[in-house]
């Protein structure tokens, strides 16, 4: 959860891999597909969707944080 | 890549002036030394231009602008902050670092397309006031490409990047400081910086007191700010000071959201679960007063059966609500709207539950813990300068980016003058550092960095939160040092896991630091920051700062007279 990203629009460019501020998401090198790793550490700021150019991420709350 | 084998290429770079940390503070002082024509490194565990706590953007901009009203002036500015702060910063500290550079900073970053003036009409700045100001300081623009904007501009000038490189200690020799190791966290290489000047700026401390929605990395701040800075300082036998006083603010219930800012400065109220504004019970301003006193506000009423605590906007205008919604809220958090819509509130016509948060060390104006350093931004160790939240100097985002600035101008002049120890480090000390990162993949048996580090909250939120005593503090005590003990022998499974692991370790060493001026602190001062159960009140004996500083393996303590106006 936290990050969930549409593998079916992205476009593999890697930028919220690199604008992650806490280093949770890694391109995969099989798919070139971003990849969640640590969504239990994630800050909910934002910044990974924010320079996405196929805006195909979406932040979603886990319940204890609503 | 086989990562128990300790088999990492070693890089030595060679650099006049290192910038550990990448944020806001950082990247000012890499642009500053940078100018003066100096060979710079910037380097972050992070990828610079989306990092710290500015990654996502801001949406405040504290600035003293000579418009004609009283306010507005340098005087002004220095009589409130004073008051804010108690006395405990140095007040020759706020002129050079800050009120002389604020409107160059200004300028600067509209020339650079830093959306600045939200009255489009009129092509103005619309500015708000809160915490207590005199009046309104605060301008609110669109910081969403603040930090990539001005990241651009150091790459571009030629200021050197290190991207993922996550700093562990520094290097220091009978010269003084020379420069940092650290380790890339997705490669595994080793580095070893030599500089003849080091700045350290890595933000606030956070991630050491448990989190209400029981999510450690939902913090205030960046949760990837973990004291670093101060850590590394100190135990390079630099001097912190009143590290005691933690903080706090109001976020909405469950979510980590700076807002208060913003709520506060648009007019908002905050009211009880009895739908009084309550805040006027321990401050004359309300909710204009300082940020310490909303949190302690809400403490007493919550305790006392009068929770929960709410914001309430309903009473501004559409106008104001316009701009709080479309302009200040998704932009001091970008998901601030998700969380809205998520959790099925509507801002404009529900009340929006506000909690106290975890526990902090500061990285907005008026805090007066950190790195203590003159107003040239030099720590008190040769060779060691310090900029923005580490320190003690004007917080917030302008301040520390003027903090910065001023770091990177003072160790580029410190250089060109000469200045600079020997860089020489014995090998056989370069690889015992070395040793000691990456042993922890090798480790078998030992705890993991999230099992240390849940304990480390539970520790600090049980003894060293919100109400103290020295029994408490004593047991807190007794709790860090058997962590030490454990950190020895944590294991790691990947790089990832090695730096939540030495993050950890600086979160211990700052932990401890605060509990020990908690204890030597007896008083409560700053509301819920350190309220100790056995000395209730402010004490005039202890009207000062309290300075740490380590001296062959001893902690020595020093008490400061406050400053005067
Ligand atoms: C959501 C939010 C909204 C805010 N809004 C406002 C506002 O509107 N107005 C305002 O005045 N202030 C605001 N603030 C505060 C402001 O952003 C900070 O005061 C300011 O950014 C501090 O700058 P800094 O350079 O000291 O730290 P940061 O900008 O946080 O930078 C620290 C950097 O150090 C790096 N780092 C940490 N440890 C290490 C290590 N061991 N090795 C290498 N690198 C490391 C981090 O990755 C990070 O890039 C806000 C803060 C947050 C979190």
């Amino acid at each position: 959860m936290a990050i969930l990203i549409d593998e079916k629009l992205c476009n593999g460019c890697g930028l919220c891999d690199v604008n992650c501020p806490g280093d949770l998401i890694f391109m995969d090198e099989g798919t070139q597909k971003p990849k969640v790793l640590y969504p239990e550490e994630c800050w909910y700021c934002g910044a990974c969707r924010m320079d996405c150019p196929k805006d195909c991420i979406k932040i979603v709350f886990p319940l204890t944080s609503l | 890549m086989n990562l128990k084998n300790n088999n990492f290429n070693e890089n030595v770079v060679n650099v006049d002036v290192l910038v550990i940390g990448g944020g806001s503070a950082g990247t000012m002082a890499a642009l500053a030394a940078r100018r003066q024509g100096l060979d710079v490194a910037l380097v972050d565990k992070a990828g610079i231009d989306r990092s710290g706590c500015g990654a996502a953007g801001n949406d405040h901009f504290l600035a003293v602008l000579d418009t004609g009203p009283d306010w507005d002036t340098n005087e002004a500015f220095m009589t409130w902050y004073h008051r804010l702060t108690q006395g405990l910063v140095d007040m020759n500290i706020p002129p050079k670092v800050y009120l002389s550079r604020i409107k160059n900073l200004l300028k600067y970053l509209e020339e650079l397309g830093v959306p600045m003036r939200e009255d489009t009409e009129n092509d103005a700045y619309i500015r708000t006031g809160s915490f207590g100001q005199p009046g309104e300081y605060f301008i609110n623009f669109d910081g969403r490409n603040l930090k990539p904007t001005i990241s651009k501009e150091a790459k571009k000038i030629g200021v050197k990047f290190f991207r993922r490189i996550n700093i562990v200690d520094l290097l220091v020799n009978e010269t003084g400081v020379i420069g940092a190791v650290g380790f890339d966290i997705r490669k595994g290489d080793f580095y070893v910086f030599l500089a003849k000047a080091t700045i350290v700026a890595t933000g606030n401390v956070t991630r050491f007191y448990n989190n209400q929605a029981s999510m450690p990395y939902n913090s205030w701040h960046s949760p990837y700010n973990n004291g670093g800075a101060q850590a590394m300082a100190f135990r390079a036998g630099a001097e912190i000071k009143n590290m005691e006083f933690v903080n706090y603010t109001l976020t909405p219930v469950n979510f980590s959201a700076s807002a208060l800012n913003a709520i506060v400065g648009m007019g908002g109220y905050i009211v009880n679960g009895l739908g009084e504004r309550f805040l006027f019970k321990y401050h004359e301003k309300g909710e204009k007063g300082p940020r310490w006193i909303m949190p302690w506000g809400v403490y007493w009423e919550l305790k006392e059966g009068r929770g929960p605590c709410y914001f309430d906007l309903r009473h501004l205008s559409e106008e104001d609500l316009n701009h709080l919604i479309n302009n200040l809220l998704p932009v001091d958090k970008n998901t601030f709207l998700d969380y809205c819509e998520q959790k099925g509130v509507d801002v404009r016509n529900d009340l929006m539950e506000v909690q106290i948060s975890e526990g902090q060390l500061p990285a907005f104006l008026g805090s007066v813990s950190g790195i203590n350093i003159t107003p040239e931004c030099e720590t008190t160790i040769p060779g060691l300068f310090a900029g923005g939240a580490c320190t003690v100097a004007v917080g917030s985002l302008s301040g520390s980016m003027c903090v910065g600035d001023t770091a990177g101008e003072e160790a580029a002049k410190y250089v060109l003058s000469g200045g600079g120890g020997r860089l020489e480090i014995s090998p056989e000390t370069v690889q015992g550092m070395k040793q000691s990162i990456f042993k922890h993949l090798a480790n078998m048996d030992g705890l993991k960095p999230c099992e240390l580090e849940e304990k480390l909250r539970q520790v600090m939120t049980l003894y060293v939160g919100i109400g103290r005593s020295k029994m408490g503090l004593e047991a807190a005590q007794a709790e860090l040092n058997k962590l030490g003990n454990l950190l020895i022998t944590a294991k790691t499974e990947n790089l990832h896991e090695l730096m939540r692991l030495f993050e950890f370790r600086d979160l211990l060493e700052v932990s401890k630091a605060v509990v020990r001026g908690a204890l030597e602190r007896e008083e409560s001062r700053f509301g819920i920051s350190h309220y100790r159960g056995d000395f209730p009140e402010s004490r005039k004996e202890w009207h000062c700062s309290l300075h740490q500083k380590l001296e062959k393996g001893q902690i020595i303590l020093k008490r400061v007279e406050p400053y005067n106006l």
